[in-house]
């Protein structure tokens, strides 16, 4: 995989040694796991140790995420691996399962593992250290990594790190990840523990005793936390595998599956999982709750004593706890009414600036497309190769790429907000709500990450134990509005509604319409995860728990890193799937072009337009080196540029406004027409008279300058019926015509069909086939002007109506947002429930609530 | 054995810190909320009441909420 970000290691220890490390090879690096509780900083803490040199993929099967970073420490060459973070390595799902497997060394696409690195919050020892007496047991040599020490000290607590080092018997480093403060002794403290491994294993070669001994001589540290009855029958069952010569499974396994009362283990395919062992679990477990120690209660009551032992003395507490910052904040923010009101000022907030703030950035690359634009005209012969690179590449990518600033806006900000532990509170707040319906507060946080996009939306409904919850929530997550269709309502928001400010300009139509096309998601999620609860999905509203993280500043490192990665991995569906939906839409719109046969009249009238162009500036020419007028570039916001004619070619849009063509009506005397005004349709500007072939006598320059004019706007009538034709009989235009009488009930036209149906595989694509189509459709090796222009001038075919107006921009935007338009989503549904049962039910019920929106939209609007 | 009055979480008034007593409900979901640290023995403090509650654990903050089938139980008092 390619590394998105390269550059230097900003961490002192490794100063841009990726050389070396490549050279010193894979396998002799220390593999170093990073694993914690969420929210105690463990991705700041990895992203400061391994810096910018980071690689995220997936770990295959599953939707866990795989970030790994090359660092130097000590004169080693290390791989931090970063493993989601988890209160507790009680598999329960595959998910799950995936970090107990790269702890044990038992995934076939990964190293083992050398050693773990576990991070804790200061704040939360005795919490924390619950996953830190799991990983203990497992084995590894371990170094503990105090997070947020500073925090803690704020709050008054006092805590004697040289004890817990003591009484836990593994290396303890204070550390303040935000601040990259204590990294150097973190990294010293990880960088000592090979030579250890290295020494404890020479010695464990003299001693055979201590095979189970761990390396690194912290022995101590894999003293089980279990009472020794419980510790008895784990040794049972170990025995039972040994005697029956069946592989046996890691101790810590073992213990898992006598824990483990859901019966994910029992059924996930374990290797030496018989129907003997399980029975004998079984029996195990009544031993057990005849005791006293009833499985999985037995767990917590070990730990947690485990725990109190090892913070005898470790932390001391104020008499009187300080008010915190954070509390007082927390008093606000998490309060019915003052919370819900700086909730939904946020999210207003959020969407104006991402419309404004972006705008520059936005206009900027949209010059720059144009002028790559002009480049590839004056570069590349006329042609299917001009047209592919023109209205196929430029404008379908480049189309997109226009809002890369819009997305990176919002992801900045999604970033800010999770990283400052607001969104947590959001949560809290929507848990009102989302209990009303049926679900929980923890399905909204993947609706909220649907936001951004519903894949990552999907996969994060695994957070929800209870699977009806999870499939509800699954089915309306795409109903939020993602980054795709921001592209989409930018577009049509900046092109037809109307830039007017309210309340002395703090609110503006525009964002307040952007809000409400992302209102409509919510509400209609709501309202059809209301519906599934109480039809297809009954079941009782779960409880509901979640950990509010701390507020803090969001540090500029880890926003920085979301937002890039997330807008990179739009840049590269832009460069992908948007592309290739692009250029088969560019080759449907282009293509038979057997216009010849179709409609022969136009491909004549044209011809001889473009004849008299030429013949009437060669006499101009001939009339004098410096005619009074000189020849005025046509350039309407329609149809800039009557192409055919090689003199403008080179030339900007020069004057189009002052364009001698805004003075009335042309006096073009009716000489003979030429052209076989054709069998099509009537036109407006096609049926004027042309003077293109008139032989007559010019009296003066000035006649034979409107000659031209008038010539030259025929020209560019012919060429506007010519390009419409080609596209009305391309593949495209023949299925758009098709479908037409199911669309125009919505206002649109066949080419918004054919741009809507081409959109099926990926709602963005919109914003290229709108660029492809209207710009085929108008002139096809015209310079690329912007896609809002193209819009506003565009008109019903053979009138000159407008096509665009509020409420078919309004109805297009409306079945943008609601609509099933991502192959990617229902791929990503499939996978999750293991069926096209839901997919298949997510595209019918989302496709036909967007039809009924935005029919009603268009039909009402319309009447208003 | 005492009698102590036991009352649900979310009854707490704010700031009014509580011994858990009891979690009642299935075994598997007792386990993940002991795993999250909400566990009986432990003391909380309510932050924001109703349903779902803020509750302040150890250094942080829970957010919960109950359902017919699961509830904690409190012990609040001079001794909690």
């Amino acid at each position: 995989m390619a590394d998105p970000f390269p550059g230097p290691s900003p961490t002192g220890n490794s100063p841009s040694e990726s050389a070396s490390t490549d050279a010193l090879g894979r396998e002799k690096a220390f593999r170093v796991a990073l694993i914690g509780n969420p929210n105690t900083g463990k991705s700041t803490l990895f992203s400061a140790l391994a810096g910018v040199r980071q690689r995220t993929g997936n770990y295959p099967g599953v939707t866990v995420e795989k970030k790994e970073g090359r660092v130097v420490m000590g004169d080693r060459p290390f791989v931090l691996i970063d493993l989601p973070g988890t209160y507790s390595l009680a598999p329960r799902s595959p998910d799950e399962m995936v970090a107990v497997d790269v702890l044990l060394g038992r995934r076939d696409d990964e190293l083992p593992l050398d050693m773990v690195v576990c991070i804790v919050d200061a704040s939360n020892l005795e919490r924390n250290l619950y996953v830190v007496s799991q990983v203990l047991e497992l084995g590894l040599p371990v170094v503990l990594a105090v997070n947020m020490v500073d925090v803690a000290a704020d709050r008054g607590l006092k805590l004697d790190l040289a004890r817990l080092e003591r009484q836990l018997g593994v290396p303890v480093v204070p550390v303040q990840a935000h601040r990259k403060v204590g990294l150097d002794k973190l990294a010293d403290a990880i960088a000592a523990i090979p030579a250890r491994v290295a020494k404890a294993s020479s010695s464990r070669v003299e001693s055979e005793s201590s095979a189970q001994q761990l390396p690194g001589g912290h022995a101590a540290a894999r003293v089980s936390p279990f009472p020794e009855a419980f510790q008895g029958e784990v040794a049972a069952l170990e025995r039972l595998e040994r005697n029956a010569g069946i592989p046996v499974l890691p101790r810590y396994l073992l213990e898992r599956l006598l824990l483990d009362t859901t019966g994910y283990l029992e059924n996930s395919g374990l290797p030496g999982v018989t129907p003997e062992l399980l029975a004998e679990t079984k029996a195990a477990r009544s031993r057990l709750a005849l005791q006293g120690l009833p499985v999985p209660g037995v767990e917590a009551m070990a730990r947690y004593q485990w725990i109190a032992g090892i913070l005898e003395g470790v932390v001391t507490r104020p008499k009187q706890r300080l008010v915190t910052t954070g509390d007082k904040l927390d008093r606000v923010l998490t309060h019915r009414v003052w919370g819900t009101l700086v909730f939904v000022a946020m999210m207003v907030l959020l969407f104006q600036t991402v419309f404004w703030m972006a705008e520059p950035a936005s206009e900027l690359i949209d010059g720059g497309k144009s002028w790559i634009g002009d480049r590839i005209v004056a570069a590349v012969p006329e042609g299917a190769l001009r047209s592919l690179l023109i209205n196929g590449v430029l404008e379908g990518v480049g189309g997109v790429l226009v809002f890369l600033p819009q997305i990176f806006t919002l992801f900045l900000f999604i970033a800010v907000l999770e990283d400052c532990g607001y969104m947590a509170r959001a949560a809290y707040l929507m848990d009102r709500l989302m209990s009303r319906v049926g679900l929980s507060g923890k399905s909204f946080i993947p609706l909220l990450s649907s936001f951004a996009c519903a894949i990552p939306g999907v996969m994060a409904t695994r957070v929800i134990e209870n699977p009806k919850d999870r499939l509800v929530t699954m089915l309306v997550a795409p109903l939020m509005s993602c980054s795709a269709r921001l592209p989409v309502y930018t577009l049509l928001v900046g092109a037809f509604i109307p830039d007017r400010k309210y309340l002395g300009g703090w609110f503006g139509l525009q964002g307040l319409t952007m809000f409400a096309m992302y209102a409509i998601g919510v509400v209609m999620a709501v309202a059809v995860a209301w519906i599934l609860k109480l039809t297809l999905l009954r079941g009782a509203t779960p409880p509901f728990v979640m950990e509010l993280p701390g507020y803090k500043l969001p540090g500029l490192n880890i926003v920085l890193y979301r937002m890039l990665e997330r807008g990179w991995s739009f840049v590269k569906r832009a460069g992908t799937l948007i592309f290739a939906v692009s250029v088969v839409v560019w080759a449907a719109a282009y293509y038979p072009r057997d216009i010849e046969r179709v409609a022969p009249e136009l491909v004549k009238r044209q011809a001889n337009a473009a004849l008299a162009v030429a013949r009437l500036e060669a006499r101009a020419a001939e009339l004098g080196d410096q005619p009074p007028q000189p020849p005025p570039t046509p350039g309407s916001e329609a149809t800039t540029g009557s192409g055919k004619s090689k003199t403008n070619s080179g030339e900007s849009k020069t004057g189009s406004g002052e364009s001698p063509r805004a003075s009335g009506e042309p006096s073009a005397r009716s000489g003979e027409s030429v052209t076989a005004n054709s069998g099509s349709e009537a036109h407006a500007s096609g049926s004027e008279a042309n003077a293109s072939g008139s032989e007559a006598t010019t009296s003066g320059p000035e006649d034979a300058a409107s000659e031209l004019e008038a010539a030259r706007r025929e020209l560019e009538a012919a060429d506007d019926l010519l390009a419409g034709a080609m596209l009305r009989h391309s593949y495209l235009g023949r299925l758009g015509q098709w479908i037409e009488p199911v669309v125009k009930p919505l206002g649109w036209d066949w080419r918004i069909g054919c741009a809507a149906l081409a959109s099926f595989p990926a709602r963005e694509v919109l914003v290229a086939t709108l660029g492809v189509i209207y710009n085929l459709g108008a002139d096809e090796d015209e310079e690329s002007e912007s896609l809002t222009q193209t819009l506003r001038s565009a008109t019903w075919e053979g009138s000159t109506k407008p096509l665009f107006n509020v409420p078919v921009a309004l109805s297009i935007m409306v079945f943008f947002a609601l609509c099933a338009q991502c192959a990617s989503t229902l791929a990503v549904i499939k996978r999750e429930t293991n069926s096209w049962r839901w997919p298949a039910f997510t595209f019918v019920y989302m496709t036909s609530l967007a039809y009924i929106a935005s029919l009603l939209v268009y039909q009402i609007g319309i009447r208003l | 054995m005492l009698m102590v009055s036991l009352l649900p979480l979310f009854q707490l008034e704010p700031g009014q810190r509580a011994r858990i007593r009891q979690l009642m409900g299935m075994p598997d979901q007792v386990h993940r909320l002991e795993e999250l640290g909400l566990r009986a023995g432990t003391t909380v403090e309510m932050v924001q009441p109703g349903s779902p509650c803020i509750v302040r654990l150890d250094g942080g903050k829970l957010c919960f909420r109950g359902n017919e089938a699961f509830s904690v139980l409190v012990q609040a008092g001079e001794d909690a």
